[in-house]
């Protein structure tokens, strides 16, 4: 059992908990604690540290897009995310919710509504009596200060220009052609225009001790603020409901367009003349084709975060697939022929250093040509676009290793395969790719890994749905709010990435033979 | 067909270019026929050729002049007819001992049903004691069971020739022991025409019916052929016992040593005229 447990962290590269399973069984504890302590206790500590010092660093540095975003703003960011992600999610269920089910969901939603309004009322109230409050202490903190430099501002101005007058009047007296004298005046001048200066700086200090004060925080009124905000949105989500549940609803709008239809059913019955006749068919198949309509539609919910990494990841494998699908094939080729690598060579040279966002533009535009009405595709032209980038770029290690892997077969195999006088196929199939494959899985991996990080910068350049296009958007919003969401997706990406590099150490040590292909 | 010359080797030259583009002949002229049913060991000082000739005979390696014919056709590659064990044993890691096995059969024996392939694999695998290792992968089994799987491979496609190069090279001299009668048994009971190449004047004498001795390269050559007169099937005890095993054996040594002195005269005259 524990020898089963320690194997399967070691398959799937999580040694790291090697010394706890072996604690929990009472292995050497000592030793165990040691090594927690190295491999869990110090990351840990690490980890901890820097959240310390990223909230003591990013307060002090404020951008066009408000402060740089605190460990905290950025955790409310992540939750802001998934409750909107929530919501519209509830939002699609209640167009579509029917019969009994709605009119409980009506009663809950009308119930939380009736909960929620007196709160947000309350909270109104005091957000605008603390406003008023800090206003006042603002005013009486910065009013007598704003006196204050109204007088020193006249002060210096004056004696400015008494200055100015002096050294006029001294200019006058001064005579012509005796160089000692002017130098003097020349020096006068300079004197003047530094205490100037100075003056300035001094009363520039004052304004911004002023400002300060103007800007000066009133946590409470923070908070205030704050909750009366989230109080507003769900009561504004809620009256969103409330419409979905009631008129907006697609049985509901169904039911009053086919009473309408009923009405001109009516009609067209006992319609006489034929014009009329011929108007009144004309208006029940109209109506008859608006009831298709509604019922076919569908909510138009907006992308969330969510959705839009999971389309990511779905964009990242469909590109992997591709650049796989390229590479391995013609990395075999390259390992079996000397011929076909030297004419192979020059391409993977050349095409290999090539970024993502040169890549993008011209496939882009390749695919546009391809696919003329993007409506009506079944793949998004940007989609596939992104895919296919990420494919160019993803595909040189796994082709690189493939070409490598099964050209380095052991001499020793392939004079067995000789002996047999296996086929081309199975010389292929049962000696050359079972001993490339653990380089093909390395290469593998290190192509899922360019992937995802060219995939991001793909669809931020292509507009694809996607963990890109939410940065950029986030980016133009350019609020302290989306700013901190953009934090939010350091996190996100990173994780996944980490996920899926996981993911390939598992499926690579699974296939390399000197490891163990039953431990799993 | 001629059971005297059932593979008969007939002025074989191996000839390696040298960095000045010069042939070099390594093996220059080695004539030799085999009986069928019989083994004969190739014995000589290391890098003399030895395993060229052998990977000649197997097809693995290219012959420069000369011919190799096996029973009335002349080889022109390798082939299952002439299966070999190596020194290392070459199994394909990803591949259980029955599947390493089933490989070689399956190609030789495309017609025969599976029942019948997996009879004949299965047999193998016992005939060298590894009936119930047979699912076991090539990393959980020793360098000696390692080597008998090896040889199961080799067996299972009924060789006309079976071809040994230095197939003990890797193993203790216990396991070693124990291979030779393992081998030994078989070819007792299947009588299955051998070349073993080996550098063990004890082990040539013991498992060989011919012992052929090779002279030093470059142009090494056939030497000298010793009969070897012991009944099959043969018992080590009994054979050590006996003053012909000795007489054998410092016969070879004898060989090897006059090879040595012979070379070393040549070294000394090269460069006294150099």
């Amino acid at each position: 059992m524990k020898f089963k447990i320690l194997k399967a962290l070691d398959v799937a590269g999580l040694q790291v908990f090697d010394p706890v399973v072996r604690l929990i069984c009472g292995e050497n504890p000592p030793a165990q604690l040691k090594k927690i302590l190295l491999f869990i206790g110090i990351p840990i500590v690490a980890i901890i540290a820097s959240i310390f010092a990223w909230n003591y660093i990013a307060p002090r540095h404020t951008t066009k897009a408000g402060e740089v975003p605190t460990p905290g703003v950025v955790k409310d960011a992540a939750s802001g995310i998934w409750t909107f992600h929530v919501r519209e999610n509830q939002k699609a269920h209640d167009f579509l919710l029917t019969g009994e089910q709605r009119e409980q969901a009506l009663a809950d939603v009308e119930a939380r509504m009736a909960e929620i309004e007196p709160l947000a009322a309350a909270a109104k109230e005091r957000v605008d009596t603390l406003e008023a409050q800090s206003k006042d202490a603002i005013d009486t903190e910065a009013g007598p200060l704003q006196e204050e430099y109204k007088a020193l501002r006249t002060a210096t101005r004056d004696a400015a220009k008494e200055r100015e007058a002096a050294l006029i009047a001294e200019a006058e007296a001064l005579p012509t052609g005796n160089a000692a004298a002017r130098e003097a005046f020349l020096k006068k001048v300079a004197e003047h225009e530094k205490l100037t200066e100075t003056e300035k700086d001094e009363l520039r200090a004052f304004k911004e001790h002023i400002d300060a004060a103007y800007a000066a925080k009133f946590p409470e009124l923070e908070a205030a603020r704050a909750e009366y905000n989230g109080l507003e949105e769900e009561r504004q989500y809620l009256s969103k409901r409330l419409e979905y549940l009631t008129d907006g609803n697609q049985s509901i709008k169904i039911t009053a367009e086919e009473q309408k239809l009923d009405e001109l059913q009516a009609g067209f019955l006992m319609a006489e003349g034929g014009k009329d006749t011929l108007k009144a068919a004309e208006k029940v198949l109209s109506q008859q084709a608006s009831i298709e309509r509604i019922a076919t539609s569908e909510y138009s919910r907006p992308w969330t975060f969510p959705d839009q990494i999971l389309r990511s990841v779905w964009c990242v494998f469909v590109g992997f697939l591709i650049g796989s699908a390229i590479a391995i094939p013609l990395g075999v080729l390259c390992g079996l022929s000397r011929i076909f690598m030297a004419a192979i060579t020059p391409f993977i040279a050349l095409f290999k250093p090539v970024s993502p966002i040169v890549w993008l533009p011209i496939v882009f535009i390749i695919v546009g040509g391809f696919i003329a009405d993007p409506t009506t595709a079944p793949v998004h032209p940007a989609f596939l676009s992104s895919a296919i980038t990420v494919a160019l770029c993803s595909l040189w290690p796994t082709l690189v290793n493939t070409a490598l892997g099964v050209a380095s077969v052991e001499k020793d195999h392939i004079n067995v395969a000789r002996v047999l006088r296996l086929g081309v196929f199975s010389r292929l199939f049962k000696i050359v790719l079972p001993s490339a494959l653990p380089l093909i899985f390395a290469g593998l991996r290190i192509s899922l890994g360019v992937g995802w990080m060219v995939l991001i910068a793909a669809e931020l350049l292509s507009s694809s749905e996607g963990i890109g296009k939410f940065v950029w958007d986030m980016f133009n919003n350019g609020s302290s709010q989306t700013f901190a969401q953009m934090f939010v997706v350091v996190f996100v990406v990173g994780a996944i990435g980490l996920l899926l590099d996981r993911i390939m150490i598992v499926l690579q040590r699974s296939v390399s033979f000197d490891g163990a292909p039953t431990a799993l | 067909m001629n059971e005297e010359k059932y593979v008969e080797i007939f002025n074989l030259v191996k000839a390696y270019p040298n960095p000045f583009g010069e042939a070099v002949k390594v093996v220059d002229g080695f004539n030799l026929n085999i009986r069928k049913g019989e083994v004969i060991s190739i014995i000589g000082h290391s890098g003399c050729g030895k395993s060229t000739v052998l990977t000649m005979l197997a097809g693995l390696n290219e012959i420069s002049d000369g011919g190799i014919v096996v029973a009335g056709r002349e080889i022109t590659g390798p082939g299952p007819d002439r299966a070999v064990v190596f020194q290392a044993p070459c199994l394909l890691p990803w591949m259980t001992a029955y599947q390493n096995v089933m490989l070689g059969v399956k190609q030789c024996y495309p017609h025969a049903e599976k029942a019948q392939r997996r009879i004949i694999v299965e047999y193998s695998l016992s005939v060298v004691g590894l009936a119930d290792s047979m699912h076991k992968y090539p990393r959980e089994l020793s360098g000696g069971m390692q080597q008998r799987v090896g040889i199961a491979r080799a067996i299972a496609l009924k060789p006309k020739v079976l071809l040994l190069d230095e197939p003990f090279g890797r193993l203790d001299s216990l396991t070693r022991m124990e291979l030779q009668d393992v081998i030994l048994g078989i070819l007792d009971r299947e009588k299955i025409t051998t070349m073993m190449i080996t550098h063990d004047p004890d082990e040539a004498v013991y498992m060989s019916d011919r012992i052929c001795m090779m002279t030093n390269g470059p142009h090494a050559h056939v030497g000298e052929i010793m009969e070897i007169d012991f009944e099959r099937p043969r018992d080590r005890e009994a054979i050590m016992e006996t003053d012909a095993f000795y007489a054998y054996r410092r016969r070879l040594l004898q060989f090897l040593d006059d090879c040595e002195a012979e070379k070393h005269a040549r070294k000394q005259k090269a460069a006294i005229s150099a």
